[in-house]
């Protein structure tokens, strides 16, 4: 028992894996319609959003914090980029201004969270507040509509006659960090704070630095992921974005980013991401209502979170009693000659 | 080692200057002047709260001194953050080691290193080969044992070329032939010409593998020198308190409850949990049984697992006769025993609450039919503030704003307000003035008189000789010995909490 739950503990990724080939196996054999090859497709090409959303969020959940504001920050960037290419920006300019305000907002979660020391969960869920706000000032509570063609058909794209590509450029990014964080001196720094804060800031890591780093990059890939938003959908309302934070949120966990911290990966993030933007989509296959699609998600999330906490509770509760058990060893191994020694 | 006489010749690797260094009002270390050369291996012993980590943890970048300087081989240096430190070649290897768990050894040694991961892998090969170590890198830092954990943090810090490594307590959680091994690292490195503070609580340690001695108390340094002028009584002399003499040992009464029939209140037998083992005791009704030992032997395992909190893997505890083994914590407090933890802050208070909710908060199934009876609230509240001096504004003051030692009377009052027949009170006066200690001792003496039975947990040994009618030292999981009556003395308790007692021959 034991034995397995360390095998599962260490081998995540390709848990999420099998559980996305059961899932979508499961469905095609109640429904083979689901595994049509444009189906499949279409579940790839419509996750590119969580994708994105689940590998910026994945950066601050690996260094034990939480981002809750990334929902609002795709609503507020996708608003700026569609409206202002809309009036006539290049498309350059606005996925310039809307990084940047992506940036802008993980930096000052960052800051609240390193340096006023406010819990993550608060110091984003105002921003949150702030920046969803901010939405309705922006567009006066209005849709951003009537955007140029040109800019819509970035999302029909394709390559080689299937490949699209926001799905490309996507997982080109999704590898291109993966080897980073694998292969670079820094790559492990994320993790290491997450996994061991004390220890990171022994071994000379900028601890404080590095969060607001994630924070920052997690609010860039919130931004991208809503200029994406606003080619994609073609047009961008108040409410874009709205409820995000929660799938991408499990995504990661899904995907078997550890939420307190340490343990985890993109790939692993980015499964977990396509299996959660294709949930409404089993649902209709399965002919249930797709209205289940956010209690499942809550409901995945809250499960999997449970069973990675019991999980951990149990490895470290059982290294607690190895190391008690090891001094209780060392007492008996010299009660002879020291204690018994004592007595004479 | 004749590499000892070197005091005019060779310049210190590291000079510590009258560095002083206080929290809040609280004097931690007071002007410490310390030279240590290449290849001392440095004995720091101290009780607990003498400096010792604090001075380390200055070394280490991690708090900054108030006053004071710093020299590396002659050079003054400002160790502003860990990784100052770590850049000027100090590596503290923590008492519990600091490893990621969730990376691989390997990984857990490079990380914050800016060379190449292949030039880095090959350096760390060559290290270990040159070591003689047989540690594969590859392996998950959780699957390590305590002692395989020890090696990677040694290994971080030779790496980094460290010349000073701080060893905290190293041995604490190692079996004997994990002890073994370390103690030929640590020769080996000594050697190699590295520094080595080496903080320990067993003193037999200290002539196994130094080769200086120095000796903290309250944050002054009472002794030091090469370890072949020392022996064990001068370490044990030089840990006693400052105005302490030896023969003080005050009157008490002869009570020598275990002689007069009296059935014990508290009943331990042949107990084992995780942490310690084998623990018989008994403590009688009007008796305070002292219990003393260093931070880390088992104490506090110990009693969290009497009062229900922890697993216990066998033996039995009775109470009043009546057999309490493996109950719930609830169900042990209606029995009538009850327990003051150790940190009232993470266990003991309701911060936020005022000074009568906390009073009353053990006992509020007692006190209400349905609505929570005020009167009988505000009279309990009343008589413990009266009683124990508690100096508060109101009932209605909130704790968290209450000085150290009136947060602790409020902790004692809500536990006796349960009118338990046994107390375990564990460090009862830690962190408080010298008023309020008196205070408390007061109120333990009371319940002593009321025929309760306490057991109390100390690692202040004057406090256990000034209360105690009989004490029981552990050391390392295990009682080691019994003292009573004229045998309680300072010197002996310390003694056999270093496990290094020995019996006087009686004449």
């Amino acid at each position: 028992m034991n034995k397995l739950i360390e095998r599962i503990t260490q081998t995540r990724e390709v848990f999420t894996v099998v559980f996305m080939f059961v899932l979508f196996l499961g469905t095609g054999i109640v429904n083979p319609g689901f595994l049509a090859p444009d189906n499949i497709l279409l579940c790839l090409n419509g996750s590119v959003i969580y994708i994105l959303l689940a590998i910026g969020i994945s950066f601050v959940i690996t260094t034990g914090d939480i981002d809750v504001s990334i929902g609002a920050t795709l609503g507020l960037t996708a608003a700026v980029c569609a409206t202002m290419i809309r009036d006539g920006s290049s498309l350059l300019a606005a996925s310039a201004t809307a990084l940047l305000i992506g940036a802008i907002i993980g930096l000052i979660n960052g800051l609240g969270v390193t340096k006023l020391r406010i819990p993550a969960i608060i110091m984003t869920l105002g921003v949150n507040g702030v920046v969803r706000g901010s939405i309705y000032v922006y567009t006066e509570g209005k849709w951003v509509e009537n955007l140029p063609a040109a800019f819509k058909r970035y999302g029909q794209i394709t390559l080689a006659g299937f490949v699209n590509l926001f799905l490309l450029v996507t997982v080109l990014i999704v590898i291109g960090v993966y080897l980073y964080i694998k292969k670079a001196n820094k790559g492990k720094y994320l993790a290491a704070i997450g996994d061991n804060m004390c220890g990171a800031t022994l071994i000379g890591i900028p601890v404080d630095r590095t969060r607001i780093l994630a924070f920052i990059l997690c609010g860039i890939f919130a931004a991208f992921a809503g200029i994406i938003f606003a080619s994609k959908i073609g047009f961008v309302t108040p409410t874009a974005g709205n409820g995000y934070e929660m799938k991408a949120i499990a995504a990661c966990v899904l995907g078997g980013v550890s939420l307190t911290g340490g343990v985890g990966s993109v790939i692993g993030a980015m499964f977990g991401a396509i299996i959660m933007s294709s949930i409404s989509r089993i649902l209709v296959f399965l002919q249930f209502s797709s209205n289940w699609d956010n209690t499942i998600t809550g409901i995945l999330l809250i499960i999997i979170v449970v069973a990675d906490a019991l999980i951990q509770k149990h490895l470290k509760e059982k290294a607690r009693r190895e190391r008690l058990a090891a001094r209780d060893l060392f007492v008996a191994e010299k009660t002879c000659e020291e204690v018994g020694g004592v007595f004479q | 080692m004749g590499s000892n006489k070197k005091d005019e010749v060779k310049i210190p690797a590291i000079s510590i200057k009258r560095i002083s260094k206080s929290f809040a009002s609280n004097v931690v270390l007071r002007e410490i002047n310390l030279h240590v050369f290449e290849g001392d291996v440095v004995a720091l012993i101290g009780g607990n709260g003498a400096g010792k980590s604090t001075l380390m943890k200055i070394l280490m970048g991690i708090y900054q001194p108030d006053a004071g300087e710093i020299f590396m081989s002659g050079k003054r240096v400002s160790l502003s953050s860990p990784s100052a430190a770590l850049a000027q070649g100090i590596y503290l290897v923590p008492q519990e080691p600091m490893l990621f768990p969730n990376m691989t050894v390997e990984e857990n040694i490079v990380l914050g290193f800016k060379e190449k991961r292949s030039q880095l892998h090959e350096r760390l090969k060559a290290l270990i080969e040159n070591l003689g170590w047989d540690l594969k890198l590859d392996r998950k830092a959780e699957s390590l044992s305590i002692a395989e954990q020890q090696l990677v943090e040694i290994l971080r810090g030779l790496l980094r070329n460290s010349r000073i490594l701080i060893l905290d307590e190293p041995t604490s959680a190692l079996t004997f032939h994990e002890i073994e091994s370390l103690f030929r690292i640590v020769t080996d490195l000594h050697k190699n010409g590295i520094s080595i503070f080496y903080i320990t609580h067993r003193l037999t340690e200290v002539f196994d593998i130094a080769t200086r001695v120095v000796i903290l108390r309250d944050g002054q340094i009472t002794m030091e020198g090469a370890v072949e002028e020392f022996n064990q009584e001068m370490l044990i002399q030089g840990l006693l308190p400052a105005n302490y003499e030896s023969a003080v040992k005050k009157e008490r009464e002869c009570t020598d409850v275990e002689c007069s029939g009296v059935k014990p209140l508290l009943d331990i037998k042949n107990f084992s949990g995780y942490g310690f083992s084998d623990i018989n005791l008994e403590v009688y009704p009007g008796e305070i049984l002292g219990m003393a030992g260093v931070v880390g032997s088992g104490r506090t395992e110990f009693a969290v697992t009497v009062f229900g909190k922890d697993i216990v893997k066998s033996g039995k505890v009775f109470l009043g006769g009546e057999d309490i083994t493996g109950k719930k914590c609830s169900c042990i407090i209606e029995k009538g025993l009850n327990y003051v933890p150790e940190d009232r802050h993470l266990n003991g208070i309701y911060s936020i609450s005022d000074v009568e909710a906390n009073i009353t908060s053990g006992v509020l199934g007692n006190l209400n039919k349905f609505f929570v009876d005020r009167k009988k609230v505000n009279e309990l509240t009343d008589q413990y503030i009266n009683n124990f001096r508690i100096k508060v504004t109101g009932r209605d003051q909130a704790i968290g704003s209450l000085s150290g030692g009136n947060q602790q009377k409020v902790v004692l009052g809500k536990t006796l307000a349960a009118n338990p027949k046994v107390v375990i009170l564990d460090e009862p006066t830690r962190g408080i003035d010298a008023g309020a200690r008196g205070d408390v001792y007061r109120i333990i003496n009371e319940l002593r008189a009321q025929g309760v039975a306490i057991l109390l947990i100390s690692s202040d040994i004057e406090e256990v000789v000034e209360l105690s009618d009989r004490v029981v030292t552990m050391y390392q999981g295990r009682i080691n010995h019994t003292f009573k009556g004229e045998s309680i003395t300072v010197d002996n308790l310390m003694a056999a909490s270093f496990g290094v007692y020995k019996k006087e021959v009686t004449a």
